[in-house]
């Protein structure tokens, strides 16, 4: 039987450029509006706060005016081993409602809502902190209108339940439908892009396939100056961050305990 | 069989057994689980045909190109577009999350509202659009039947050249008024600099993207600054040369702000000392005789007396003192700047919302004529504004004449601020010095003057003052929470309306927004607006507005663009439209019509930059060359009579040098040592949150650092040093205390801010909106006591004498 997709092994991943990164934050906002995600009234609580997509500072520790700001924008990291061999990342081989998954096929780690029993132990065993649990149902009080900008694409989430990137999936569902319906079984470089990667004005964020040794993600991860965060974990995530700063470079690669980011 | 004890037992244990094997009440907690999760407030997002549509974003000057995405009527998602000249791709924050302000019920007025409680309450009743354009249409009526038309006073903060601004003074001066305002902006500064050292006044703009070498003066690049959507971009570009070798960018800025991070080279010069620092470099440039020997003889007047006093009086050695910045640093600005091929000296305070110092900015383009890369790639372009046709001149009748040649309430323009077009913070001081408001009826349009103005404890006690205001924005602001009447606006993403030229992009652009939806509420083009209010007036006001509707007035002045020839309505992206053109480019064309229609959909039409020889004719001034040494300047003060007998005319205009040092570019220093009040206190601006008119998208509170606001509290940065001085630790609270008044914030401990300077978020501490953004912070602007920046007659807002304790 002929697939209706091409079935191939893709590996979809990121390269973000910390020297071009100014920690704007449009990132954030991009990935919030694109994917229905709910904005509180008190957003300083970064405890319950949501943020798929959230940018990190750190300094390099040097007194005025020797001081130096780097932020780390953090999506989810879609890692493909748990760090201690097996072929899952840590979120997932703690599920016990098989609400998360690595998809083999495209890398992306999956979060279904209706499946998750809100247990959080994916978000106790993430070593990233990119998932988010729902203390409470999305915030869209009745009459208020804001309920008119939310994208049929995404599903708002209920209290009670586990949410993260998920690598604006939906945006490759749109990009087969579109390939198919071209006669096409394999999607292009661009066509299929994270919302982030598409907002950032500087240009920061690269998204395509690792595997693809033409995509410019594929080619950017080879610098000498890429590196990803917390790499001694060896979860072998799938985002890659770009640096010609020294200090940067350590700093991601310190295990947890010595690296404790300012905020967040 | 009856209950027999073992019956019973046998009964209770297979009860407790059943239980734990029947799924009943596994079933009924997950269905209780699924149903409160259903709760029908739980929004479930209907489907539709996808759409997308191309607009401009409105929300600050910067003119990003956008498209939104609709699911049939719905707006769902604002992306920027990659067919845009100004960002390819990309938009800030705040555009990002523009759908929030759009949509929120509670950030905007819903329809034409009444006041009916206590003014700065908020609670309005909702009136018909009939009625309240006759209510001001009949205060406007009474005004010029009783002859006091200059009693009516307008507010306006849309961009200057903007049809929309144009419209609202046309309405001032027919009712008979020259009491038109305009919020100070850095845009103000540019264009008095401009004018009084190259005779020009069109828009200020730095060809960022074909730089080597950008010497940044505060200028929050990163922060906001000349529209957001293109500088990261240009960012982007530079960072691209940077990593060849090829680029380089220098901020000079006290905190350790984003742009200073992530720029090459941070330095740190105390706030407020930019003028000398820049007379510094150009001390070492003269020295080192490392300036255009050829532009300087050619095309400048007055170097021999500027070369004499940057030589006299700004050795490095004192720069040093004054700036905190060391010689050797000094020394490599000038050397970097001046061997660089298209090197650029930039000038702006934080995101340029606000206005800046005259002097510095001046003296600042006293280093860009130094080098004289001015209307060269990466360097400093002087342009015409957009040919964009001029309205037909008003007809005033014989009590709009009279009004209009009654003086203006804030001074701008006279003796003592010669060069000033408009002066808000005057208008506000004589106002609160009357015993009663000569301002009779106030119309206030895209601004938010009780938040955003320095000194806004003052400014809320002159609009108190006010007998009548109306509030023309969409937005539940502050300045629309005193109003007696609010007629509001149309959010951005529900007209048409013209971006004239973006603030700092070195081409002609024209961006035209056009409504993606229907317009969710009650509101009305500001524009037809202004139309109705001068019909509802009298004949003869109305006889300035002969048009049918707002729109036909945008079509009439874009027919200049047709007429003046030439020029893009499409953008392809093959090519940036910052790179300098070869060949003459367009039209792309065939008629007006097809042009108007084709700006209607794209929203755009641009004119890329040529390369044209420089000659003297660039610059306008008496000498037709660039004025080291201003001649204007020493006509205002030799030739223009003292305000009192026997005055001092330097000291009327604010300036307290003397000598030919009067004339030029220099530093004023610093008069407001206080031994009172030790520290600096210093507002500075973030890209992700928004301090000018609109509000910020709740979205973004969700990318601000809970080290600057936590709960209802704003931080207020401090270096580990001074606040170790104060015993004040991360997290304490702390007052901190000026002249103006005293305001309650938590400390946060950082060694990006400079010792001796307490640094304020400018945006937090609003008292209207809704819960997303109400009564979080505090707004330094409080705490601004009135100074005037010598000549200019701006507010002094970026340093203020304070002391802090412990709260």
């Amino acid at each position: 039987m002929k697939k209706e997709h091409d079935q191939g092994k893709y590996k979809y991943g990121m390269v973000i450029d910390l020297d071009k990164c100014t920690g704007c934050g449009t990132c954030m906002v991009a990935c919030a509006a694109e994917n229905n995600v709910s904005v509180r009234p008190d957003e300083s609580d970064k405890q319950r706060s949501i943020s798929w997509m959230q940018v990190y500072k750190a300094d390099n520790g040097k007194e005025f005016p020797e001081a130096e700001t780097v932020y780390f924008p953090r999506p989810c990291m879609h890692c493909e081993q748990d760090g201690r061999g097996g072929h899952a990342p840590s979120c997932v081989s703690v599920c016990v409602a098989t609400a998360t998954t690595l998809d083999k096929n495209t890398g992306i780690v999956s979060q279904i809502y209706t499946r998750c029993i809100g247990c959080r132990y994916c978000q106790a065993a993430c070593p990233y902190k990119a998932r988010y649990f729902n203390w409470w149902d999305a915030y869209f009080p009745v009459d208020k209108g804001l309920e008119r900008y939310l994208s049929p694409e995404v599903s708002p989430r209920m209290r009670g339940v586990i949410e993260k990137c998920s690598f604006c999936h939906h945006r490759l569902m749109r990009a087969r439908t579109k390939a198919y319906a071209d006669g096409r079984r394999k999607i292009k470089e661009n066509e299929y892009i994270t919302a982030c990667a598409e907002a950032c004005p500087a240009q920061a964020i690269t998204f395509g396939d690792l595997n693809n040794p033409k995509h410019k993600v594929a080619q950017l991860i080879k610098s000498k100056n890429a590196f990803r965060i917390l790499e001694r974990l060896n979860t072998k995530p799938k985002v890659y961050y770009l640096s010609s700063r020294d200090w940067v470079r350590k700093i991601a690669d310190n295990p947890v305990d010595e690296f404790s980011p300012i905020s967040g | 069989m009856g209950v027999t004890r073992r019956n019973f037992v046998k009964f209770a244990i297979g009860g407790v057994a059943g239980l734990h094997l029947t799924p009943l009440p596994y079933k009924l907690m997950d269905d209780i689980a699924i149903w409160t999760q259903n709760w029908p407030w739980v929004p479930v997002p209907p489907e539709g045909e996808f759409l997308s549509v191309k607009s401009v974003c409105g929300l600050c000057p910067g003119g990003c190109g956008i498209q939104v995405r609709k699911v049939d009527e719905r707006a769902v998602k604002i992306e920027g577009r990659t067919d845009y000249p100004v960002n390819p791709g990309g938009i800030c924050p705040s555009g990002m999350g523009g759908l929030q302000l759009l949509y929120d019920r509670d950030l905007r007025h819903t329809g034409p509202m009444k006041r009916v409680g206590p003014r700065g309450s908020g609670d309005f009743m909702e009136i018909t659009w009939d009625e309240a354009i006759k209510t001001v249409a009949e205060r406007i009526a009474s005004l010029r039947k009783n002859a006091k038309t200059e009693a009516l006073v307008s507010v306006d903060g849309n961009s200057k050249g903007s049809t929309l601004s144009l419209m609202i003074e046309r309405l001032t001066k027919a009712a008979g008024s020259p009491n038109y305002v305009r919020m100070p902006s850095l845009e103000d500064t540019y264009e008095m600099g401009n004018l009084l050292m190259m005779g020009n006044n069109g828009p200020m703009a730095y060809d960022l993207e074909n730089s080597d070498y950008v010497l940044s003066f505060g200028s929050g690049l990163l922060e906001g600054w000349g529209g957001p959507g293109r500088i990261m971009n240009a960012w982007a570009v530079l960072r691209e040369k940077a990593s060849k070798g090829g680029a380089t960018v220098v901020q000079i800025e006290s905190r350790a702000s984003n742009t200073a991070s992530k720029s090459d080279k941070w330095i740190a010069a105390r706030p407020g000392t930019d003028a000398a620092l820049a007379l510094g470099i150009a001390h070492v440039i003269i020295r080192d005789n490392l300036y255009d020997q050829q532009f300087v003889s050619n095309y400048t007047s007055g170097f021999e007396k500027f070369k004499t006093m940057v030589l006299g009086q700004y050795s490095p050695e004192k720069i040093v003192d004054i700036t905190g910045v060391g010689k050797e640093a000094i020394k490599a600005m000038a050397d970097g700047f001046a061997r660089a091929k298209a090197p650029v000296a930039i000038y702006g305070k934080g995101k340029g919302t606000l206005n800046g110092s005259l002097f510095e900015f001046m003296s600042v383009q006293a280093l860009n004529a130094l080098k004289g890369n001015i209307n060269k790639p990466g360097g400093i372009i002087i342009s015409d504004p957009l040919p964009l046709a001029t309205l037909p001149a008003i007809s005033p009748d014989g009590v709009a004449e009279r009004g209009i040649l009654t003086p203006r309430f804030d001074q701008a323009g006279t003796n003592k601020y010669p060069f000033a077009v408009s002066l808000i913070n005057n208008l506000i001081d004589v106002i609160n010095h009357s015993d009663k408001s000569p301002v009779d009826t106030l119309l206030v349009f895209s601004a938010n003057p009780a938040f955003t103005l320095p000194d806004s404890g003052e400014v809320n006690r002159a609009l108190k003052k006010i007998p009548f205001i109306v509030s023309f924005s969409p937005f539940r602001d502050e300045t629309s929470f005193m109003a007696d009447l609010v007629l509001p606006d149309h959010s951005y993403l529900e007209k048409t309306d013209d971006i004239v030229r973006p603030n700092g992009l070195q081409y002609q652009l024209y961006g035209l927004t056009r409504p993606v939806v229907k317009p969710v509420y009650n509101t009305r083009s500001a524009g037809d607006t202004i139309i109705n209010i001068a019909k509802a007036v009298d004949t003869k006001t109305a006889s300035s507005f002969p048009w049918k509707d707002y729109e036909s007035v945008l079509k009439i002045r874009a027919k200049g663009l047709f007429d003046s020839g030439g020029g893009l309505v499409r953008y392809k992206g093959a090519e940036p439209a910052w790179k300098w053109k070869t060949a003459s480019d367009g039209p792309d064309y065939k008629s007006f019509g097809d042009m108007w229609k084709k700006i209607k959909t794209d929203g755009l039409w641009y004119r890329k930059l040529m390369p044209s020889a420089i000659d003297s004719g660039i610059f306008k001034t008496a000498s037709n060359r660039f004025e080291f040494f201003i001649s204007q300047l020493e006509l205002a003060v030799k030739d223009y009579p003292t305000a009192a007998p026997g005055g001092n005319r330097l000291k009327e205009l604010g300036i307290t040098v003397e000598g030919d040092a009067a004339f030029m570019p220099h530093y004023e220093g610093n008069h407001h040592h206080d031994e009172q009040l030790p520290l600096t206190m210093a507002p500075y601006e973030m890209v992700n949150l928004a301090s000018g008119w609109a509000p910020s998208p709740p979205f973004a509170y969700k990318t601000i650092f809970d080290d600057q606001l936590l709960g209802s509290d704003s931080f207020a940065i401090i270096n580990p040093g001074t606040a170790s001085e104060f015993r004040i630790k991360q997290g304490d609270y702390i007052i901190i205390q000026s002249k103006a008044c005293a305001v309650k914030a938590r400390a946060s401990l950082s060694h990006g801010a400079m010792p001796g300077v307490v640094y304020m978020p400018l945006g937090f501490g609003h008292t209207a909106y809704d819960e997303f953004i109400r009564e979080k912070g505090v707004n330094p602007n409080l705490l601004i006591p009135p100074g005037k920046d010598p000549l200019s007659g701006h507010p002094v807002w970026w340093t203020t004498p304070v002391k802090i304790m412990k709260g």
